[in-house]
């Protein structure tokens, strides 16, 4: 069975469920269809819910934080604590969040409304916490870049958030979870979830040891995290997910470690868990970041699944490919590490054997070096790249001494720029040089042309930003 | 607030529950144990003869019941002006994305996944899948059509300066969050009822009755409310509807539709595309003179509604400036694309559009300031230059005022200078801005379309009922009809329930669609409470000649009191017709509704609203009244291109400031400023945010959003993941909106203005502010940038990069 909190009750589900996804369960299961679902894909927002997760621990606190439902597979749920829109009034008294959504105009058709107010919500948890009382149009549009409306244009859904007065509200978490819900759902945490259908199979072990056992002898099991990437599969009917091996009761899997420069980022640690970790530590990334995804996928998705999807733009892959970051990974041998730049193989195929799984990245978080990380995308926010690039460059006495060149949505792969690399090595950066590492580059990859550009239009804005980063740090 | 009277803030009326969840739209409904879920096969050819579908592989899959083809309905062919259009196709498919069958079952999600194995034999034929191959190959819908003021030919010879172009503009996704859904039960008899998200339960009715074989009075429409339209279900919706009604007819069991955003996208029709080919004739100091404007647009497979696209595109190519002499021409074209549809605005962007890029192109061939321009050109409240093309003579011309507030108020001339300043020293990035402006026709152009009815009920708690044929897609008809017949009626908004719209108790009404709801079917409601009204009235006056203990409710009983009697109101059709003004509310018989009291305003006597209600029960005087509402003077003859098109015209200008980033081609909006002109706002808050989502949603199609298609015509990016509108982020950085004080719109319902499409219009100041960030650049110093709509990132540094481009573009 497959357990959980709604609401503040306690729920059980039964194994042939375990493949729906949540927002699916909540509307035609349990009939709360206060959560909408539009683009069964996570990237409108409508399917908006809030999760607390025990294990998660690289947050400044423990919150309900928003996700999308529509991309969570029941059997994930397992161990969480879920609230719903129909869970957010309390004494048939409305949340600040729905109060000023509905006196600032912020809903029209209605349809996307549930989303907004749950993001919201989430917004306010956080902000409770650190015990603010308001929020400001910055925060409240970083909060919704997740969320799509196509009536309101928006400005009321911001005006909205801004007159909130959280001094009004009490955390949903001191309302809905308590010492005893935790207690029950860390005993549920901790023990193997196994569930055995006739057509789909789901493992859930608590140590990596068991995964790979798992593994192998379930050589076509596919391995999720949180299933932000599968979960879109899975709606767009493009395969059955028949048999899932997830990590998500492995506690060491949550862990960021930090030493010695070196940091080591767990196979199940968020994007946003990540995000919060670099805040201090790499401003660059950190950048970058605020313009990867919705919050809602930041909240679920991992480093890791990113890196393993294998995705030819990533978009943290070519990132990490400056970082010279290495993955690790485990398999019926043990363990193995092996360089970021030598993993990708070629579209969507790494050296990851069918028994192994990745446990988690490293890289040194790079100090006197000049970072440059740059994402283009058709939209700003809430979009895939058209093309990315990070460049880590050393430069001592005017002339380079280290570069190293990532780029994304620009090849089968994420490519790590060589020649270019080994061309500008030791050379001062000049004009002349620039143009002719340019050229130089534009040699070492073949775009495709796409729904989201041109090959062309992928050169040229490389070309046009590869030189203008350059001719800065000259 | 004296001026604006009737004006509000309240909140949709649908707010609370939208905000709780508690909204219910058609998918939202509970299963019932014996339903089934249906969903189509779409074609992925563009143009292919169909020779086999077989659904015997699907349906040894579990849950899946059966599957039917176009063949299974009585009638398989719909279509609002033609019905050439299949509702599943059979024997030929005409376009990628096409429905070619319906697999059902008890489960959804099987029903999904085994779609893929319902084998559907093609013979694949060329498809056309542009506008330029459409007319090489002759490929069109109906006949060439013309509009002519004056002589172009005559004139454009005698201009100093001429130039001539070519604006191209794509189609956009409406993007609606819900997805067409429909639910139909069967019920006995052989009758169906039909939930679904439909601007036209009307046309749906038809549409269902019609391709099952059965009679209208057997099928009952219903729209509670949608998750968006914007045109996208004004006709689209019919067809999916018959499609899960076949399948309820056929098995005898409530089925449900609910298009994936996937599906609906490939398999739903855009805004049409357009290529404007525009010639113009002007003297030294800008004053146009002559301007000939040759649109073709991309209709798709079918006709839909797309015929009528191009009458109000071409009626809008003036915009807000008087030309003497045009020559407008119109051709639409067949190709095998989704069947293009109504979108906010219908065919008035590509009009306005065109007559837009002009006035900058114009200026820039001058060196003038664009504004200068268009201001030199605008219609004017004087003989010879307020007459539009099509003959209509343009009263309550605020054009002027816009101009000039908005100049003011925008700091335009302020910002000019800063942009002209900035562009001086920035190699990264480039600044451009643009005013410009909307005159948009109200009325459906087609002349029967123009007409409404509406149901009002008091009932005896005196709470009130009110049914339209107006469909709530969020844009608030339901809240601004109970507003206005809760002013009408002296009582609190909340009294009175808009009820779902009905085919039962509306019927042969017209979609909520061009603009037009609140006019039409708030005219209806307030013909329909007055008739009440003047009963009341008399009532009224009557008890307060009598004694109290004379009245019904102490005697009615008894019989013991004659019974009272009034007169009935004769009919009237005009909903400003005895009103007061500005109020424009009617009063009868010396009585006012007032603050949930009913007063005679001579002798100061009174009764409570809800005991008079009573005592016109107990009297035996209806409570219940039904009106009928059509627009006078509408006489546009499309034959001729002649007529009064339009009962008024809605009128506002924006400024947009934009910056650029010539790396990328990345576009920023900087500010917009709106100054809008709707008449009397019944609620001024709905009213902004029509404005503030429809510039928005302009925004998306001159900016991001792209339609990228395969080489069948199939839609590749048919998800929020590829199809990108726009996001909380990209609203302009400063974002004003202003309305313009007007209480002179006497020929509309209280002097209100409609609002729905206009501001969408406004967003062409996006547009026209990249083309003029792009003069600042040496590259356009002496010609003019050629920028398709949408704007894209892409389309941005193509033209910033021609060359570079042109290298990549052959290697």
């Amino acid at each position: 069975m497959i357990k959980f909190y709604l609401n503040g009750k306690f729920c059980e589900v039964d194994a042939r469920h375990s493949t729906l996804m949540l927002s699916d369960y909540l509307r035609y299961e349990k009939c709360l269809t206060g959560t909408k679902v539009v683009c069964a894909e996570g990237d409108c927002g409508a399917c908006t819910v809030l999760r607390y997760s025990p294990m998660l621990q690289g947050l400044e606190s423990e919150n309900f934080q928003a996700v999308n439902s529509c991309i969570m597979p029941m059997a994930a749920m397992h161990g969480m604590h879920l609230i719903t829109i129909e869970g957010l009034e309390k004494d048939q008294k409305m949340h600040q969040a729905q109060e000023k959504m509905m006196s600032c105009h912020g809903s029209q058709c209605g349809f996307c409304t549930p989303g907004f107010v749950m993001a919201l919500a989430g917004l306010s948890e956080e902000k409770i916490n650190r015990n603010e009382k308001a929020i400001d149009p910055k925060e409240a549009k970083n909060a919704l870049t997740g969320n799509l409306c196509r009536c309101t244009g928006y400005d009321t859904i911001v005006k909205a958030a801004c007159t909130m007065d959280l001094s009004r509200e009490e955390s949903l978490k001191a309302r809905y979870h308590n010492e005893e819900i935790e207690k029950h759902l860390s005993e549920i945490l901790s023990k193997d979830l196994k569930i055995e259908e006739s057509d789909y199979q789901l493992f859930a072990p608590t140590s990596y040891k068991s995964a790979i056992e798992y593994l192998q002898n379930n050589l076509d099991a596919k391995i999720i995290a949180n299933a932000t990437d599968l979960g879109v599969v899975h709606n767009k009917r493009r395969i059955k997910l028949n048999n899932l091996l997830s990590l998500h009761l492995i506690k060491e899997a949550y862990e960021i470690t930090y030493k010695e420069g070196i940091v080591n980022v767990g196979a199940r640690v968020t994007l946003s868990e990540f995000r919060h970790f670099l805040k201090d530590k790499c401003v660059e990334y950190v950048h970058y970041l605020d313009i990867f995804a919705a919050p809602q996928i930041k909240n679920n998705a991992t480093l890791i699944g990113n890196v393993a999807t294998a995705s030819p733009i990533g978009d943290n892959a070519p990132i990490l490919l400056a970082l010279d970051a290495s993955v690790i990974i485990q398999g019926p041998k043990g363990e193995r590490v092996e360089k970021l730049s030598d993993f990708f193989l070629d579209y969507r195929k790494t050296t990851l054997k069918n028994d192994e799984l990745i446990s988690a990245i490293s890289f040194e978080i790079p100090k006197e070096r000049t970072l440059k990380f740059f994402k283009n995308s058709i939209r700003k926010d809430l979009d895939i790249s058209t093309i990315n690039l990070g460049l880590n460059v050393k430069i001592s006495n005017d002339k380079i001494e280290d570069i190293l060149i990532g780029a994304g949505g620009i090849a089968a792969i994420p490519l790590k720029l060589r020649k270019t690399e080994d061309f500008l090595r030791g050379k001062k950066l000049e004009p002349s040089v620039i143009k002719q590492a340019c050229d130089l580059a534009q040699t070492e990859y073949t775009p495709i042309s796409d729904v989201r550009s041109t090959s062309s239009y992928r050169r040229v804005v490389f070309e046009n930003v590869f030189t203008r980063a350059l001719g800065a740090m000259s | 607030m004296s001026k604006w009277p009737n004006t509000t803030a309240k909140a949709h009326d649908s707010a609370h529950n939208h905000v709780t969840g508690k909204s219910e739209y058609v998918d939202d409904r509970i299963i019932m144990k014996n339903e089934l879920f249906c969903d189509v096969i779409l074609s992925p050819y563009g143009h292919a003869k169909i020779k086999k579908i077989d659904f015997s592989k699907a349906l040894k899959e579990k849950n899946i019941i059966a599957g039917f083809t176009g063949d299974d309905f009585h009638h398989n062919y719909w279509g609002t002006i033609f019905q050439d259009q299949p509702v599943l196709a059979s024997e030929l498919t005409q376009y990628a994305g096409e429905p070619v069958a319906v697999l059902v079952g008890t489960n959804l999600v099987d029903v999904q996944y085994a779609k893929s194995l319902v084998e559907v034999e093609y013979e694949r034929l060329e498809p056309i899948l542009s506008i330029d191959e459409a007319i090489k190959k002759k490929s069109f819908i109906g006949d060439r059509r013309f509009i002519k003021k004056g002589d172009f030919d005559k004139e454009i010879k005698n201009c100093e300066h001429t130039l001539s172009g070519e604006v191209r503009i794509q189609g956009a996704d409406h993007f609606y969050l819900e997805s067409q859904a429909t639910i139909v039960y069967p019920l006995e008899d052989g009758q169906f009822e039909v939930h679904s998200s439909s601007q036209h339960p009307t046309e749906t009715q038809h549409v269902v009755a019609h391709a099952l074989g059965v009679p209208d009075k057997d099928v009952v429409c219903i729209v509670k409310r949608m998750g968006g339209g914007f045109g996208g279900k004004e006709s689209q919706a019919a067809p999916f509807a018959a499609i899960a009604a076949l399948c309820a007819q056929k098995l005898n069991q409530p089925v449900r539709i609910a298009l994936t955003k996937d599906d609906d996208m490939m398999a739903t029709g855009k805004r049409n595309p357009f290529q404007n080919k525009y010639q113009v004739g002007f003297d030294k100091d800008g004053r146009i003179k002559a301007l000939r404007v040759e649109l073709y647009s991309d209709a798709g497979a079918y006709a839909d509604l797309s015929t009528a696209i191009m009458e109000r595109a071409m009626l809008h190519c003036d915009n807000a400036y008087c030309i003497d002499n045009m020559l407008i021409e119109g051709q639409v074209c067949k190709t095998n694309h989704h069947s293009h549809t109504a979108f906010r605005g219908f065919g008035g962007p590509k009009g306005v559009a065109t007559i837009e890029k002009i006035m900058e192109e114009v200026a820039h061939s001058l060196g003038v300031d664009p504004l200068d321009i268009r201001m030199k050109n605008l219609y004017l409240d004087e003989k010879g230059r307020d007459t539009t093309h099509y003959g209509q003579v343009f009263k309550n011309n605020c054009l002027p005022a816009l101009f000039t507030k908005l100049r003011q108020s925008s700091l335009y001339d302020k910002k000019r200078k800063e942009i002209a300043e900035f562009n001086k020293n920035n190699d990264q990035y480039i600044k451009g801005m643009s005013l410009t402006a909307v005159k948009f026709g109200i009325s459906f152009t087609t002349r029967f379309l123009n007409q409404a009815n509406a149901l009002a009920i008091i009932h005896q708690d005196g709470t009130l009922q009110v049914a339209t044929g107006a469909t709530e897609m969020g844009q608030g008809v339901n809240s601004r009809i109970a507003e206005m017949v809760a002013s009408e009626m002296g009582l609190d908004r909340d009294l009175i329930r808009m009820m779902p719209t009905r085919t039962d108790k509306n019927a042969n009404t017209s979609p909520t669609a061009a603009s037009s709801g609140t006019d039409l079917n708030g005219a209806a409601a307030l013909l329909a409470i007055r008739k009440i009204k003047y009963r009341l009235s008399q009532l009224a006056n009557l008890l307060f000649e009598i004694p109290e203990e004379k009245w019904a409710k102490n005697t009615a009983g008894l019989g013991s009191a004659p019974e009272l009697n009034v007169e009935y109101m004769p009919h009237e059709n005009d909903p400003n017709a005895g009103t007061e003004w500005p109020t424009g509310k009617a009063n009868y018989f010396d009585i006012e509704f007032e603050d949930g009291f009913v007063i005679n305003i001579k002798t100061k006597k009174k009764i409570a609203f809800k005991d008079l209600v009573i005592e016109a029960y107990l009297n035996r005087i209806s409570l219940s009244d039904y009106a009928y509402y059509k627009i006078p003077g509408i006489e546009f003859n499309k034959l001729t291109g002649k007529g009064d098109a339009f009962l008024y015209f809605t009128q506002g200008c924006a400024l947009s400031a934009v910056t650029i980033n010539r790396d990328t081609g990345e576009l920023k909006v900087d500010s917009t400023d709106i100054l809008m002109d709707l008449g009397r706002t019944v609620n001024r808050d709905l009213d902004l945010g029509q404005v503030s989502g429809a510039f928005i949603q302009g925004m998306g199609w001159v900016t991001s959003e792209n339609l990228f298609y395969n080489k069948e015509g199939l839609l590749l990016s048919h998800a929020p993941s590829t199809y990108k509108i726009p996001n909380i982020q990209d609203i302009p950085r400063e974002y004003n909106i202003e309305l313009l004080e007007n209480d002179e719109n006497y020929m509309n319902v209280r002097g209100t203005k409609a609002v729905g499409e206009p501001p969408l219009l406004l967003a062409l100041s996006v547009w026209c502010a990249v083309q003029n960030a792009m003069t600042y650049t040496n590259s356009y110093k002496n010609k003019y940038p050629q920028i398709k709509i949408p704007a894209t990132n892409e389309e941005i540094l193509r033209a910033l990069n021609l060359e570079k481009f042109q290298q990549w573009d052959q290697a």
